[in-house]
């Protein structure tokens, strides 16, 4: 299954296969740092807004695509909300992979994640952040980069095929 | 001159409040400071005003994903819509992991941020095993496991209190990772048995 986290309404290209989509439908609360669905409620977030269950969708996809404005070289508030609101996809223990401390798995898919970021005027460095930005998501979720694209607008999405 | 200490955690009780915490002793008589708390996707009328009226702003902000929370990301954009200032801004991110350095890219936005909105970026300090900060017993500045965070927080305050830049420090606990990493161990165990679950519980997947 693919899951796409999108911030706009209408993504404007065509997916293929099975996929799940998280886009701005309803208003979304913020993460608010309490660890519940580590000690609570483990794999669900204890906010039932409609975001709860991101941690156990993405325990079931092997696609992860991301279709974000690029804000400073980060994904956007409502994508990066989505991302914060779906930290039990990983367990709270640590490990130590490649000499750092991360998250231990607790799903065993191994997620392949691509970026499209669209936006005027994204400077170079805001794509060279945004770029170890995936990496370093994909090193914590123990999974792997494969791709990651700029756009000038959203109507320039169309052109993305997955 | 005034330093606006801006609190960008979610929660009352966080390692970044203690953080600032930290920084503010070594201000405290020297610069008049201001300290706001951003803990949801808006941010006041009142705090913008006092954000237009501070030189310098100091923000303190757990790591997230990897990144800045998203609730903050909201408060950064109204910012550069609102406040059309130049101050000095500075950073202090914190993040679970034992080693500092993983808040590079938090920086690295902040200071997009700044080059985006036309603030002038003055650097910061990327503090590891940040899960433990706010429950470390309360020592004398420079003693114990914090000492490494709290030289790190005396040289920024310096660097704030002359409102110059200056280059990104990382620090971590002066306490072993391996036992940073058994500590936090036992705490999810002692956090999850509290909320009437057991051990195994941390495992859980849903289908």
């Amino acid at each position: 299954m693919k899951l796409i986290i999108a911030d706009i309404e209408n993504i404007p290209f065509e997916v293929h296969g099975e996929y799940k989509m998280i886009r701005p439908q309803e208003k979304i609360h913020n993460c608010i740092g309490c660890f519940g669905c580590w000690v609570k409620t483990p794999g669900i977030c204890v906010i039932h807004d409609g975001y709860e269950t991101t941690g156990s969708d993405m325990g079931k996809c092997s696609e992860l695509i991301v279709v974000s404005r690029c804000d400073y070289g980060s994904y956007s508030p409502f994508v990066k909300t989505v991302m914060d609101r779906g930290i039990s996809y990983i367990h709270p223990d640590f490990v130590i992979r490649k000499g750092e401390m991360h998250h231990k798995r607790r799903y065993k898919n191994v997620i392949a994640l691509s970026a499209y970021f669209y936006g005027e005027n994204i400077t170079e460095r805001e794509k060279w952040t945004a770029g170890k930005l995936l990496k370093a998501n994909a090193d914590n979720y123990d999974g792997k980069v494969k791709e990651i694209k700029f756009f000038e607008s959203i109507e320039e999405l169309e052109g993305i095929r997955v | 001159m005034k330093v606006v200490l801006i609190n960008a955690s979610p929660r009352n009780s966080s390692s970044s409040a203690s953080l600032l915490e930290s920084l503010k002793r070594y201000l405290d008589g020297q610069i008049e400071t201001v300290e706001l708390h951003c803990s949801k996707k808006v941010v006041s009328e009142d705090d913008l005003k006092q954000l237009r009226d501070a030189d310098r702003w100091v923000i303190a902000c757990p790591l997230y994903v990897d990144g800045i929370p998203g609730h903050f990301l909201s408060c950064m954009k109204q910012i550069a819509d609102e406040v059309k200032s130049t101050p000095h801004v500075y950073g202090i991110i914190n993040c679970g992991f034992y080693e500092g350095i993983q808040t590079d890219l938090a920086l690295e936005i902040l200071e997009n941020w700044c080059c985006k909105s036309d603030y002038s970026w003055g650097g910061g300090v990327g503090v590891g095993g940040g899960g433990a900060l706010a429950s470390l017993p309360k020592l004398e500045p420079g003693v114990g496991p914090k000492a490494p965070v709290d030289k790190a927080l005396k040289n920024l305050a310096e660097t704030v209190l002359k409102n110059i830049p200056q280059k990104n420090e990382f620090v971590s606990l002066a306490f072993p990772r391996f036992l940073y990493k058994l500590a936090a161990q036992w705490g999810w165990r002692g956090a999850i048995k509290t909320n009437g679950g057991c051990a195994k519980d941390l495992n859980k997947r849903l289908s």
